[in-house]
């Protein structure tokens, strides 16, 4: 009996487990390419890799190819397994999450024939079969530094990033470089998590900066910084959205949003390369400002704007600057200068 | 110098108390199955089902007391749950504590995406808020100055917290129904030499704690935050037990030990902008959690000694 029992448990908790990963839509085309999208962490962040699933679905609206979605749940562990087991029945798969670094380095060479593309971090160097996509954050994080650098009255503003890892400062160092560039004076804090799951923690975070004199904490953490929408919502002052256009999670305190459109950067690999076989094969593809894959979101026009239609404009010609050369925004990657 | 002292402002130790509420709480819950002689390691878990209920409840039943009631619900249920496979089928309880962790995780993503057609995140929308727990300011407290920001203005269940500390400590100590309960886990036998049954002290103790494990949800997503997220109990319900075992099962020691981790937690964070790695910083608590636990073991060992010492 008390085994049965257990039994029964164990069969449960496995069944909730895999309901809750098979319950992302998995659309089944006859016809098309076969791609799988490997993400570190999980959808729901409404920002990194949520984008990189609205990339995926439009694909495989558009009937261009057939693909379903995997999730890591940020478990290292499961990293090299569902890497794998999504090349093994799939022509393409696209790992999504810098954490991958080390996983492709060793699976791309021994599987030649799927085609892997790597987001978020540059691997050169390994094989034809492997394409890397980089972003400018920097460039993109510069533009809503400069708003808050031209926003804040106290002079002080923060940042929330998930950890201290090289990604994540390359937006700080765009923020902190686009707020000096705004007003030489302004102070820049920067707290780190070391979570990206964790939102109360980001909430305490928030408080911690709005408590020292910020007025504006731009987020880089994901879930976590879920909490410092709601900190700046209780203090009554603002914050800085990440990836996706956040605006809408809460017009009255976030600004503006740095958009990274990782999902837009995905469909256009792939429906270069379906429309006239371009693969850059052992590439790094930076996407930077020129590319429009980075920007600024303000939300849309029903929603309470507190950047001026002025200081819209002057970002639009700091993208100008930065497109051609004149502003050099700095990263953080030592490999990319 | 003087820089650094600014890190002690008011707001580190309203930030310790925040910290430290949905810790206190679920350790009055783990404190109580511990009297009995069970381990609930699935505190965690039971936690994140809490608070996942609560904003259920919160956005169908009308407000933060259907909230609360349903996260209650919940709560009893699981501690009747868990009761039930360690006391009547006397499976291990901590692969059952396992068992409920891995299930919470599984169920409140499910029921999240099925429920409210979101993955990792629901903060409430326009049709469907979600309503938080009320924020009690004292009329008269709030105006001391600089104790009324620590003792005024906090959620419902941080009083509720405090209250039950005491109330714990009393039931525990000085009634008999906490002698049983102690007997319970001391001395089974001797309880049932007395007549009364030390399964049904478990039982208590085990529903006792799933409502513990409610409040503390409820305090987490609609006190702490008005949200819910996948997996946003982030592990306070072992730091919970760690602070049980630290406070051996004292009420008032567990309270004591959840501030320190809270205060730890919130120094960490702030000693950051005096470029300490971060990673550094967040390991405080835990860091803090393992050298209690050495002051723990040396100190059942010194005693040990003692006592040999005194046979001899």
């Amino acid at each position: 009996m008390k085994k049965l029992i257990s039994l029964i448990l164990a069969v449960a908790a496995v069944v909730s487990v895999t309901a809750s990963l098979t319950s992302c839509k998995n659309t089944n085309n006859e016809e098309g390419l076969k791609m799988a999208v490997v993400l570190a962490g999980a959808t729901g962040d409404r920002s990194f890799y949520d984008s990189a699933n609205e990339g995926l679905q439009n694909l495989v609206e558009s009937g261009a190819v057939k693909g379903r979605l995997i999730e890591c749940q940020n478990d290292a562990s499961m990293f090299t397994t569902n890497l794998i087991s999504a090349a093994e029945s799939n022509d393409m798969v696209v790992a999504v999450g810098w954490e991958f670094w080390d996983v492709l380095t060793e699976c791309a060479p021994q599987l030649p024939d799927t085609k892997f593309i790597f987001v978020d971090n540059g691997l050169d160097g390994i094989g034809d079969n492997l394409l890397s996509i980089t972003y400018a954050q920097n460039e993109g994080s510069f533009l809503v530094g400069y708003i808050a650098g031209k926003l804040t009255t106290t002079g002080k503003i923060g940042a929330v990033g998930g950890e201290d890892s090289e990604t994540i400062n390359d937006f700080i160092v765009g923020y902190e470089a686009g707020a000096k560039y705004a007003n030489p004076n302004v102070q820049v804090q920067t707290q780190y998590a070391g979570t990206y799951e964790d939102p109360a923690r980001g909430k305490e975070l928030a408080l911690a900066l709005y408590d020292s004199g910020c007025d504006i904490v731009f987020q880089v953490a994901s879930r976590t910084g879920e909490g410092v929408f709601e900190a700046a919502a209780e203090r009554g002052l603002y914050a800085i959205g990440v990836d996706s256009d956040q605006k809408y999670i809460n017009p009255d305190v976030i600004i503006c949003s740095m958009v990274k459109e990782v999902g837009l950067s995905i469909e256009q690999t792939v429906s270069n390369m379906l429309s006239d076989g371009t693969w850059n094969g052992g590439e790094i593809w930076v996407a930077d400002m020129s590319t429009g894959l980075i920007d600024v979101g303000y939300g849309d026009n029903t929603m309470t704007q507190q950047v001026s239609d002025e200081l819209k404009e002057e970002v639009e010609q700091i993208k100008a600057d930065i497109i051609s050369g004149k502003i050099k925004v700095p990263t953080a990657f030592t490999s990319n200068e | 110098m003087s820089d650094f002292l600014s890190v002690f402002s008011i707001g580190l130790f309203q930030n310790t108390l925040r910290t430290a509420t949905p810790v206190v709480l679920a350790g009055l819950g783990v404190l109580m199955t511990d009297h009995v002689g069970i381990m609930n390691i699935g505190m965690d878990g039971m936690m994140l089902c809490g608070a996942f209920f609560a904003v259920l409840g919160s956005c169908f039943l009308g407000g933060w007391v259907g909230g609360l009631a349903l996260a209650l619900a919940i709560g009893l249920l699981l501690g009747a749950f868990f009761g039930l496979f360690v006391i009547e089928f006397k499976s291990d309880e901590y692969v059952i504590g396992v068992a409920l962790n891995i299930f919470a995780g599984g169920l409140t993503v499910f029921l999240l995406r099925t429920i409210f057609g979101v993955a990792g995140a629901f903060s409430g929308t326009d049709a469907l808020p979600i309503h938080p727990l009320p924020a009690i300011q004292i009329p008269l407290i709030r105006d001391i100055p600089i104790l009324g920001s620590l003792l005024s203005g906090n959620t419902l269940l941080v009083y509720v917290s405090w209250l039950m500390v005491i109330i714990s400590y009393v039931v525990i100590y000085r009634t008999p129904l906490g002698f049983w309960m102690r007997a319970a886990g001391e001395n089974p036998e001797a309880l049932r030499a007395a007549g009364k049954s030390p399964e049904k002290m478990k039982y208590l103790a085990s529903i006792i704690c799933g409502l513990y494990s409610g409040l503390a949800g409820a305090h987490l997503s609609l006190g702490y935050l008005t949200m819910f997220t996948e997996n946003m109990s982030a592990s306070r319900g072992f730091i919970a037990v760690a602070c049980v075992i630290f406070g051996r099962s004292n009420p008032s020691k567990v309270f004591l030990a959840a501030l320190l981790f809270g205060f730890i937690d919130a120094l960490g964070m702030r000693v950051q902008s005096f470029n300490i790695s971060s990673n550094l910083t967040s390991l405080a608590p835990y860091m803090a959690t393992v050298i209690m636990m050495i002051w723990v073991a040396w100190r059942r060992e010194r005693r040990q000694l003692k006592i040999a010492k005194i046979e001899r």
